[in-house]
């Protein structure tokens, strides 16, 4: 208990996590701390759980069984204490799935505005301040299928910090990306890390993992099999899985 | 733009006609014009032979009485289609949240009451509002035996055109509207279903000529529409085919302009996606 109290709560955990697709076993007891400031990056082959598990964390997927805790309290199971958990924790999804229907600035203030009630001359003043912040001010008033997608979403970042959340999800954000796009997205991302959010990131880019990640998990077949400082994972991974995957996505 | 929207239709279906194949349709074309052609000229020969053509069956149509009791009844036809087509709209969208309801039981009784109101035609629904509800002393007016059944029937349609829709709208809007914290209600009201309707727009107002159509059986409960008008008219003036002809005119007109109003509705939404991809900045 002392020895608790001294240690700070991590602001994400996972203990002992299971889930299940059907037969498939996707997550095999798989336990996380994420500290506060702290970046985790998750990579491993596809297939591995990691989306799945970056996803149980504001419970766009559940689990079967294990505790997960946000600042130390169990994740919410659902209705408003869900939502409210959520709104807390800002997600970045590889599609962007910005809301096709609504204005970019719409698109960030939605949150404050429906969820938070900010005024709503208040969520557009602060709105217009982060898209400024990712690049994208003069496209304030675009629907989203106007935009590259890089810029889309730079605007998806911004909608999830519009929210001040107390961590962040980043589910292979640069995927979907063309290629001169990616470090339009992962630039902030970096800028991100360095005013200390707290992140978890889904991501193949070897670079910025180097860069901005405190912590590297790396997954297969639903488990985490090695856990380390990133240029120690990179330049010497451990295990013959994570050998053969650095070698797969090295070769080009 | 239409010309051009049926040519890659039909490219987007067929390879382009070889010689043969336009050889083909020439004859084709030119028989069946002939073909129209005869069996039209045989049946205004008939009607001629008949005497449909006299004046009596048509001198009315001159004077401005006819045309206002014709355009009352027209009145009376729109506003029992423009009130069921509301009250549709709304119970289409309940109906729908029901059947889509995570609660089995509530979804499942919606399931049955949309396969009800679909499955059975308004006109034995009219009946049993203007013979069975009457019996048990509850009292309505003509225009709400009417409006009421055509709008239970259009709305298990719509249930199922709105169900369409929701399930057209991505997954990743409702989980980045959840990711937000969102609660399920408002993800469904602010982000799925604006989303929703804008797919399904085109279906709505297509529905709606069905309503048009629904309202003609208004005699049932001897309410004036159009064609209830129109079957005085014939009694009073004895002619059948010319005012049948004249009042099949106005309903196909009106269907028409309704037809081409989702059109455009369509591609004008259509064309401002096309456009938005092509000015894709940088």
């Amino acid at each position: 208990m002392s020895e608790d109290t001294q240690r700070k709560t991590p602001t994400i955990e996972l203990r002992h996590v299971e889930k299940h697709f059907g037969d498939l076993h996707v997550l095999k007891d798989v336990s996380l701390q994420v500290e506060k400031g702290e970046v985790l990056v998750l990579i491993g082959p596809s297939g591995s759980g990691k989306s799945t598990l970056c996803r149980t964390i504001n419970r766009l997927e559940t689990i079967d069984s294990g505790e997960i805790l946000i600042e130390g309290k169990p994740l919410p199971q659902e209705g408003k204490e869900l939502a409210a958990m959520r709104a807390e924790i800002g997600m970045v999804f590889q599609q962007f799935n910005l809301f096709a229907h609504k204005t970019i600035l719409e698109n960030v203030t939605m949150g404050p505005v429906e969820v938070l009630h900010v005024d709503k001359k208040k969520a557009e003043q602060e709105a217009m301040e982060l898209l400024r912040r990712v690049g994208v001010a003069e496209q304030a008033s675009k629907v989203p299928a106007q935009l590259s997608g890089g810029q889309q979403q730079r605007v998806a970042i911004a909608r999830s910090l519009a929210m001040h959340p107390k961590a962040m999800l980043f589910d292979e954000p640069t995927s979907a990306l063309d290629p001169e796009m990616i470090n339009e997205v992962l630039d902030v991302m970096v800028e991100l890390a360095r005013e200390g959010m707290t992140m978890v990131v889904v991501t193949h880019e070897m670079n910025f993992a180097r860069r901005v990640a405190d912590r590297v998990e790396f997954m297969a077949d639903g488990q985490i099999l090695e856990e380390g400082d990133p240029n120690e994972f990179f330049d010497h991974p451990k295990t013959e899985r994570a050998r053969e995957f650095l070698e797969s996505i090295k070769g080009h | 733009m239409s010309a051009a929207d049926s040519v890659s239709m039909r490219d987007a279906l067929y390879e382009a006609p070889g010689p043969r194949t336009r050889r083909r349709i020439v004859v084709g074309t030119v028989v069946s014009s002939v073909a129209i052609v005869a069996i039209v000229a045989w049946v205004v020969a008939r009607l001629y032979e008949m005497g449909q053509f006299d004046s009596r069956y048509w001198y009315f149509f001159a004077q401005w009485s006819t045309w206002r009791f014709l355009l009352m009844g027209l009145a009376g036809t729109a506003e029992v289609a423009l009130c069921a087509g509301a009250i549709a709209l709304v119970l289409g969208i309940l109906f729908m949240l029901g059947r889509i309801s995570h609660n089995r039981v509530v979804s499942t009784v919606f399931r049955v009451v949309i396969n009800f109101f679909r499955g059975i035609p308004s006109l034995l629904l009219i009946y049993f509002f203007f013979l069975v509800i009457p019996s048990y002393g509850i009292k309505m007016p003509s225009f709400w035996m009417l409006t009421l059944p055509i709008a239970l029937t259009a709305s298990g349609v719509l249930a199922e055109v709105f169900r369409a829709g929701v399930n057209a709208v991505p997954k990743g809007q409702r989980e980045a509207a959840l990711s937000i914290g969102m609660t399920e209600g408002k993800v469904m009201r602010k982000i799925i279903l604006p989303q929703a309707i804008r797919y399904v727009i085109p279906s709505l107002i297509s529905q709606l000529v069905v309503v048009v159509k629904d309202t003609s059986v208004a005699y049932v409960v001897s309410y004036p529409d159009l064609l209830q008008n129109a079957r005085v008219l014939i009694s009073n003036y004895d002619a059948l085919v010319s005012v049948y002809f004249v009042v099949a005119i106005i309903y196909i007109l009106i269907n028409y302009a309704i037809n081409q109003w989702a059109v455009n509705l369509a591609r004008r939404s259509g064309a401002k996606v096309v456009t938005r991809s092509q000015e894709n900045p940088v």
